[in-house]
Protein backbone atom coordinates (compact mmCIF):
# COMPACT_ATOMS: atom_id res chain seq x y z
CA UNK A 1 0.00 0.00 0.00
CA UNK A 2 1.65 3.18 -0.85
CA UNK A 3 0.43 5.92 1.51
CA UNK A 4 2.25 8.74 -0.08
CA UNK A 5 -0.43 10.32 -2.22
CA UNK A 6 0.37 11.90 -5.71
CA UNK A 7 -1.01 15.31 -7.07
CA UNK A 8 -2.22 16.14 -10.47
CA UNK A 9 0.22 19.05 -11.14
CA UNK A 10 1.63 18.28 -14.72
CA UNK A 11 0.89 21.60 -16.02
CA UNK A 12 1.66 21.28 -19.45
CA UNK A 13 -1.17 18.57 -19.54
CA UNK A 14 -3.94 21.74 -18.65
CA UNK A 15 -4.96 24.41 -20.94
CA UNK A 16 -4.75 27.67 -19.69
CA UNK A 17 -7.50 30.36 -20.69
CA UNK A 18 -5.89 33.71 -21.93
CA UNK A 19 -6.44 35.58 -18.81
CA UNK A 20 -3.61 33.23 -16.94
CA UNK A 21 -1.41 33.54 -19.69
CA UNK A 22 -1.54 37.44 -19.09
CA UNK A 23 -0.59 36.96 -15.69
CA UNK A 24 2.29 34.60 -15.83
CA UNK A 25 3.83 36.86 -18.53
CA UNK A 26 3.13 39.97 -15.73
CA UNK A 27 4.89 37.56 -13.34
CA UNK A 28 7.75 37.26 -15.61
CA UNK A 29 8.14 40.50 -16.56
CA UNK A 30 8.11 41.81 -13.11
CA UNK A 31 10.94 38.65 -12.35
CA UNK A 32 13.09 39.76 -15.13
CA UNK A 33 12.91 43.34 -14.46
CA UNK A 34 13.95 42.77 -10.83
CA UNK A 35 17.09 41.02 -12.31
CA UNK A 36 17.73 43.61 -14.69
CA UNK A 37 17.78 46.01 -11.74
CA UNK A 38 22.13 45.72 -10.89
CA UNK A 39 22.45 45.97 -14.93
CA UNK A 40 20.52 48.80 -15.06
CA UNK A 41 22.02 50.80 -11.90
CA UNK A 42 25.62 49.90 -12.88
CA UNK A 43 24.52 51.81 -16.16
CA UNK A 44 23.37 54.54 -14.51
CA UNK A 45 26.71 54.90 -11.90
CA UNK A 46 29.10 54.31 -15.09
CA UNK A 47 27.20 57.28 -17.22
CA UNK A 48 27.83 59.59 -13.99
CA UNK A 49 31.13 61.02 -15.26
CA UNK A 50 31.50 62.73 -19.01
CA UNK A 51 34.08 59.87 -20.37
CA UNK A 52 31.92 57.23 -18.70
CA UNK A 53 28.62 58.80 -20.44
CA UNK A 54 30.56 57.65 -23.82
CA UNK A 55 31.81 54.70 -22.48
CA UNK A 56 28.61 53.37 -21.65
CA UNK A 57 27.13 54.82 -24.99
CA UNK A 58 29.60 52.71 -27.30
CA UNK A 59 28.62 49.45 -25.29
CA UNK A 60 24.61 49.74 -25.87
CA UNK A 61 25.46 49.97 -29.35
CA UNK A 62 26.37 46.58 -29.96
CA UNK A 63 23.64 44.52 -31.30
CA UNK A 64 23.85 42.21 -28.58
CA UNK A 65 23.03 45.23 -25.67
CA UNK A 66 20.72 46.67 -28.09
CA UNK A 67 18.72 43.49 -27.81
CA UNK A 68 19.05 43.68 -24.04
CA UNK A 69 17.93 46.69 -23.87
CA UNK A 70 14.89 45.98 -26.14
CA UNK A 71 14.07 43.28 -23.85
CA UNK A 72 14.42 45.19 -20.66
CA UNK A 73 11.83 47.86 -21.99
CA UNK A 74 9.26 45.36 -23.64
CA UNK A 75 9.10 43.63 -20.24
CA UNK A 76 9.11 47.08 -18.92
CA UNK A 77 5.95 47.95 -20.76
CA UNK A 78 3.99 45.04 -20.57
CA UNK A 79 4.60 45.19 -16.94
CA UNK A 80 2.91 48.57 -16.76
CA UNK A 81 -0.18 47.75 -19.13
CA UNK A 82 -0.66 44.47 -17.21
CA UNK A 83 -0.09 46.42 -14.20
CA UNK A 84 -3.38 49.13 -14.96
CA UNK A 85 -5.38 46.32 -15.67
CA UNK A 86 -4.88 45.52 -12.51
CA UNK A 87 -5.85 48.49 -11.07
CA UNK A 88 -9.22 49.05 -13.41
CA UNK A 89 -9.85 45.62 -12.27
CA UNK A 90 -9.67 46.58 -8.52
CA UNK A 91 -11.81 49.19 -9.75
CA UNK A 92 -14.54 46.61 -10.77
CA UNK A 93 -13.63 46.86 -14.47
CA UNK A 94 -13.38 43.53 -16.70
CA UNK A 95 -14.05 41.31 -14.12
CA UNK A 96 -16.91 39.28 -15.69
CA UNK A 97 -15.42 36.16 -17.90
CA UNK A 98 -15.68 38.48 -21.14
CA UNK A 99 -14.22 41.61 -19.61
CA UNK A 100 -11.46 39.30 -18.61
CA UNK A 101 -10.55 37.78 -21.72
CA UNK A 102 -11.25 40.74 -23.53
CA UNK A 103 -8.97 42.53 -20.72
CA UNK A 104 -6.09 39.98 -21.65
CA UNK A 105 -5.98 39.84 -24.89
CA UNK A 106 -5.69 43.75 -25.25
CA UNK A 107 -3.10 43.74 -22.73
CA UNK A 108 -1.06 41.20 -24.84
CA UNK A 109 -1.81 42.95 -28.06
CA UNK A 110 -0.85 46.01 -26.26
CA UNK A 111 2.39 44.64 -24.94
CA UNK A 112 2.98 43.52 -28.60
CA UNK A 113 2.80 46.63 -29.82
CA UNK A 114 4.66 48.94 -27.83
CA UNK A 115 7.20 46.07 -27.99
CA UNK A 116 7.36 46.27 -32.30
CA UNK A 117 7.24 50.04 -31.41
CA UNK A 118 10.22 50.45 -29.06
CA UNK A 119 12.44 47.93 -31.09
CA UNK A 120 11.65 50.87 -34.08
CA UNK A 121 12.71 53.21 -32.25
CA UNK A 122 16.19 51.25 -30.67
CA UNK A 123 17.30 49.89 -33.98
CA UNK B 1 -14.13 7.20 -29.29
CA UNK B 2 -10.45 6.89 -27.65
CA UNK B 3 -9.74 8.31 -23.81
CA UNK B 4 -6.72 8.36 -21.76
CA UNK B 5 -7.49 7.98 -18.26
CA UNK B 6 -5.38 8.64 -15.33
CA UNK B 7 -5.12 5.49 -13.51
CA UNK B 8 -3.79 5.30 -9.65
CA UNK B 9 -3.67 2.18 -7.28
CA UNK B 10 -2.06 3.16 -3.82
CA UNK B 11 -2.48 -0.89 -3.67
CA UNK B 12 -0.48 -1.40 -6.45
CA UNK B 13 1.42 1.86 -8.08
CA UNK B 14 4.01 3.12 -7.30
CA UNK B 15 3.20 6.23 -9.86
CA UNK B 16 0.23 7.30 -11.36
CA UNK B 17 -0.25 6.50 -15.31
CA UNK B 18 -2.18 7.50 -18.08
CA UNK B 19 -4.39 4.00 -19.25
CA UNK B 20 -6.12 4.06 -23.29
CA UNK B 21 -9.64 3.01 -23.46
CA UNK B 22 -12.04 3.22 -26.68
CA UNK B 23 -15.74 3.23 -26.44
CA UNK B 24 -18.18 2.60 -29.49
CA UNK B 25 -20.52 5.68 -29.73
CA UNK B 26 -23.20 5.19 -32.84
CA UNK B 27 -22.45 7.74 -35.27
CA UNK B 28 -24.73 11.20 -34.95
CA UNK B 29 -25.43 9.84 -31.07
CA UNK B 30 -24.32 12.03 -28.10
CA UNK B 31 -23.93 11.76 -24.10
CA UNK B 32 -22.58 13.07 -21.46
CA UNK B 33 -18.79 12.44 -20.44
CA UNK B 34 -20.10 10.73 -17.04
CA UNK B 35 -22.54 8.33 -19.23
CA UNK B 36 -18.85 7.24 -20.74
CA UNK B 37 -17.33 6.65 -17.83
CA UNK B 38 -19.86 4.79 -16.63
CA UNK B 39 -19.66 2.58 -19.87
CA UNK B 40 -15.87 2.32 -19.40
CA UNK B 41 -16.92 1.13 -16.17
CA UNK B 42 -18.23 -1.57 -17.37
CA UNK B 43 -15.72 -2.61 -19.42
CA UNK B 44 -13.24 -2.38 -16.55
CA UNK B 45 -14.53 -2.57 -13.14
CA UNK B 46 -11.21 -1.71 -11.84
CA UNK B 47 -11.90 2.56 -12.71
CA UNK B 48 -13.05 4.59 -9.85
CA UNK B 49 -14.96 7.81 -9.90
CA UNK B 50 -17.38 9.51 -8.15
CA UNK B 51 -20.73 10.49 -9.27
CA UNK B 52 -23.89 11.15 -7.76
CA UNK B 53 -26.82 13.31 -9.17
CA UNK B 54 -25.44 13.28 -12.56
CA UNK B 55 -27.14 16.20 -13.46
CA UNK B 56 -24.94 19.00 -12.46
CA UNK B 57 -26.22 19.73 -9.06
CA UNK B 58 -24.54 17.30 -6.56
CA UNK B 59 -20.85 18.43 -7.64
CA UNK B 60 -19.05 15.17 -6.97
CA UNK B 61 -17.68 14.48 -10.52
CA UNK B 62 -15.60 16.99 -11.19
CA UNK B 63 -12.85 16.42 -13.14
CA UNK B 64 -9.82 17.50 -15.65
CA UNK B 65 -10.85 17.12 -18.91
CA UNK B 66 -8.95 17.84 -21.86
CA UNK B 67 -6.87 20.21 -19.76
CA UNK B 68 -9.72 22.10 -18.36
CA UNK B 69 -11.95 21.16 -14.77
CA UNK B 70 -15.58 20.51 -15.32
CA UNK B 71 -18.21 18.12 -14.22
CA UNK B 72 -18.54 15.06 -15.98
CA UNK B 73 -22.01 14.77 -16.05
CA UNK B 74 -23.02 17.76 -17.94
CA UNK B 75 -19.99 17.57 -20.03
CA UNK B 76 -21.39 16.45 -23.85
CA UNK B 77 -18.60 13.75 -25.56
CA UNK B 78 -19.29 15.71 -28.79
CA UNK B 79 -17.82 18.99 -27.27
CA UNK B 80 -14.57 17.28 -27.07
CA UNK B 81 -12.17 17.79 -29.30
CA UNK B 82 -9.01 16.33 -29.88
CA UNK B 83 -8.33 12.36 -31.33
CA UNK B 84 -7.90 11.71 -27.43
CA UNK B 85 -10.26 12.76 -24.19
CA UNK B 86 -7.91 13.12 -21.72
CA UNK B 87 -9.38 12.79 -18.14
CA UNK B 88 -7.34 13.72 -14.84
CA UNK B 89 -8.01 14.11 -11.54
CA UNK B 90 -8.78 17.93 -10.32
CA UNK B 91 -5.04 19.44 -10.05
CA UNK B 92 -3.26 19.83 -6.81
CA UNK B 93 -5.20 17.84 -4.65
CA UNK B 94 -3.72 14.61 -3.41
CA UNK B 95 -5.19 11.32 -5.34
CA UNK B 96 -6.93 9.00 -3.64
CA UNK B 97 -7.36 6.05 -6.39
CA UNK B 98 -8.16 7.32 -10.12
CA UNK B 99 -10.11 9.72 -10.48
CA UNK B 100 -10.84 10.43 -7.13
CA UNK B 101 -9.25 13.29 -5.18
CA UNK B 102 -8.81 13.81 -1.16
CA UNK B 103 -11.46 16.92 -0.94
CA UNK B 104 -9.74 17.89 2.97
CA UNK B 105 -7.85 20.71 2.12
CA UNK B 106 -11.05 22.22 -0.14
CA UNK B 107 -13.47 21.46 2.76
CA UNK B 108 -11.21 23.00 5.68
CA UNK B 109 -10.88 26.07 3.60
CA UNK B 110 -14.95 26.00 3.28
CA UNK B 111 -15.16 25.75 6.72
CA UNK B 112 -12.87 28.55 7.57
CA UNK B 113 -15.36 31.04 6.15
CA UNK B 114 -17.95 30.02 8.90
CA UNK B 115 -20.47 29.23 6.16
CA UNK B 116 -23.44 29.64 7.72
CA UNK B 117 -25.89 32.67 8.91
CA UNK B 118 -24.69 34.17 12.29
CA UNK B 119 -27.38 36.81 13.64
CA UNK B 120 -26.75 37.99 16.44
CA UNK B 121 -29.93 40.21 17.41
CA UNK B 122 -32.44 39.37 19.25
CA UNK B 123 -34.49 36.07 17.26
CA UNK B 124 -37.69 37.60 15.51
CA UNK B 125 -40.97 36.41 16.46
CA UNK B 126 -41.58 34.53 13.17
CA UNK B 127 -38.41 34.65 11.42
CA UNK B 128 -35.55 36.87 9.34
CA UNK B 129 -36.93 39.15 6.47
CA UNK B 130 -35.23 40.35 3.67
CA UNK B 131 -36.67 42.85 1.24
CA UNK B 132 -36.17 41.55 -3.02
CA UNK B 133 -33.65 43.77 -3.44
CA UNK B 134 -31.21 42.17 -0.59
CA UNK B 135 -32.21 38.87 -1.67
CA UNK B 136 -31.07 39.54 -5.38
CA UNK B 137 -27.60 40.45 -3.68
CA UNK B 138 -27.64 36.74 -3.05
CA UNK B 139 -27.74 35.66 -6.45
CA UNK B 140 -24.88 34.40 -8.04
CA UNK B 141 -23.25 33.26 -4.87
CA UNK B 142 -25.68 31.16 -3.13
CA UNK B 143 -25.56 28.50 -6.61
CA UNK B 144 -21.87 27.22 -5.76
CA UNK B 145 -22.43 23.46 -5.28
CA UNK B 146 -18.75 23.19 -4.28
CA UNK B 147 -17.34 20.85 -6.92
CA UNK B 148 -13.89 22.24 -6.11
CA UNK B 149 -13.39 22.69 -10.46
CA UNK B 150 -12.34 26.37 -9.46
CA UNK B 151 -10.32 26.41 -6.47
CA UNK B 152 -8.01 23.48 -8.09
CA UNK B 153 -8.02 25.26 -11.53
CA UNK B 154 -6.26 28.19 -9.00
CA UNK B 155 -2.58 28.42 -9.26
CA UNK B 156 -2.86 30.73 -5.76
CA UNK B 157 -4.66 27.65 -4.60
CA UNK B 158 -2.08 24.95 -5.85
CA UNK B 159 0.90 26.53 -4.15
CA UNK B 160 -1.03 27.69 -0.75
CA UNK B 161 -3.80 25.34 -0.08
CA UNK B 162 -3.34 25.61 3.35
CA UNK B 163 -3.30 29.14 3.82
CA UNK B 164 -5.27 30.72 0.66
CA UNK B 165 -9.08 30.33 1.04
CA UNK B 166 -9.65 29.61 -3.08
CA UNK B 167 -12.07 30.98 -5.07
CA UNK B 168 -15.10 28.60 -4.07
CA UNK B 169 -14.60 29.47 -0.27
CA UNK B 170 -14.02 33.34 -1.24
CA UNK B 171 -17.34 32.98 -3.11
CA UNK B 172 -19.18 31.88 -0.15
CA UNK B 173 -18.06 34.34 2.30
CA UNK B 174 -18.91 36.82 0.19
CA UNK B 175 -22.42 35.08 -0.40
CA UNK B 176 -22.61 35.71 3.75
CA UNK B 177 -20.87 38.91 4.03
CA UNK B 178 -23.47 40.88 1.90
CA UNK B 179 -26.47 39.05 3.33
CA UNK B 180 -28.30 42.12 5.24
CA UNK B 181 -29.45 39.24 7.90
CA UNK B 182 -26.29 38.56 8.80
CA UNK B 183 -24.76 40.70 11.79
CA UNK B 184 -20.77 39.29 11.39
CA UNK B 185 -19.77 41.32 8.55
CA UNK B 186 -17.23 42.85 10.78
CA UNK B 187 -15.52 40.07 11.99
CA UNK B 188 -15.70 37.62 9.22
CA UNK B 189 -13.62 40.76 7.57
CA UNK B 190 -11.29 40.42 9.95
CA UNK B 191 -10.99 36.32 9.52
CA UNK B 192 -9.77 37.55 5.60
CA UNK B 193 -7.72 40.07 6.56
CA UNK B 194 -4.20 38.91 6.16
CA UNK B 195 -1.24 38.38 3.34
CA UNK B 196 -3.03 34.91 1.92
CA UNK B 197 -6.65 34.43 3.23
CA UNK B 198 -8.10 36.48 0.48
CA UNK B 199 -5.14 38.78 -1.18
CA UNK B 200 -3.66 35.46 -2.35
CA UNK B 201 -5.98 36.41 -5.27
CA UNK B 202 -3.75 37.50 -8.27
CA UNK B 203 -7.39 37.79 -10.44
CA UNK B 204 -5.92 35.19 -12.85
CA UNK B 205 -9.55 34.14 -13.48
CA UNK B 206 -8.99 30.44 -14.00
CA UNK B 207 -12.39 30.18 -11.64
CA UNK B 208 -14.38 31.66 -13.63
CA UNK B 209 -13.30 30.06 -16.75
CA UNK B 210 -14.16 26.76 -15.62
CA UNK B 211 -17.31 27.69 -13.34
CA UNK B 212 -19.84 24.91 -14.59
CA UNK B 213 -22.50 27.08 -12.79
CA UNK B 214 -21.15 30.12 -14.31
CA UNK B 215 -20.29 32.13 -10.97
CA UNK B 216 -17.83 34.81 -10.81
CA UNK B 217 -15.61 34.33 -7.86
CA UNK B 218 -13.22 36.68 -9.04
CA UNK B 219 -15.67 40.01 -8.73
CA UNK B 220 -17.27 38.29 -5.91
CA UNK B 221 -13.26 38.82 -4.20
CA UNK B 222 -13.29 42.10 -5.54
CA UNK B 223 -16.58 42.82 -3.64
CA UNK B 224 -14.64 41.38 -0.16
CA UNK B 225 -12.00 43.83 -0.96
CA UNK B 226 -13.93 46.90 -1.58
CA UNK B 227 -16.01 45.87 1.69
CA UNK B 228 -12.40 45.59 3.47
CA UNK B 229 -11.31 49.00 2.02
CA UNK B 230 -14.27 50.94 3.05
CA UNK B 231 -14.34 49.55 6.67
CA UNK B 232 -10.56 50.70 7.05
CA UNK B 233 -11.33 54.21 5.71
Amino acid sequence: MNKNRPVNLNLAAFRFPVTSISSILHRISGVILFLSVPLCLWALQSSLTPGGFAEVKSVLSSGIAKFITWAILSMLAYHIIAGVRHLLMDAGIGETLQGGRFGANAVIALGVLTAVGIGVWIW
Amino acid sequence: MQFSIYRYNPETDKKPRMQDYELEIEAGSDMMLLDALIALKEQDPTLAFRRSCREGVCGSDGLNINGKNGLACITPVSALKGKKVIVRPLPGLPVIRDLVVDMAQFYRQYEKIRPYLINNDEPPAREHLQSPEDRAKLDGLYECILCACCSTACPSFWWNPDKFVGPSGLLQAYRFLIDSRDTETSSRLADLDDAYSLFRCRGIMNCVDVCPKGLNPTRAIGHIRSMMLQQGL
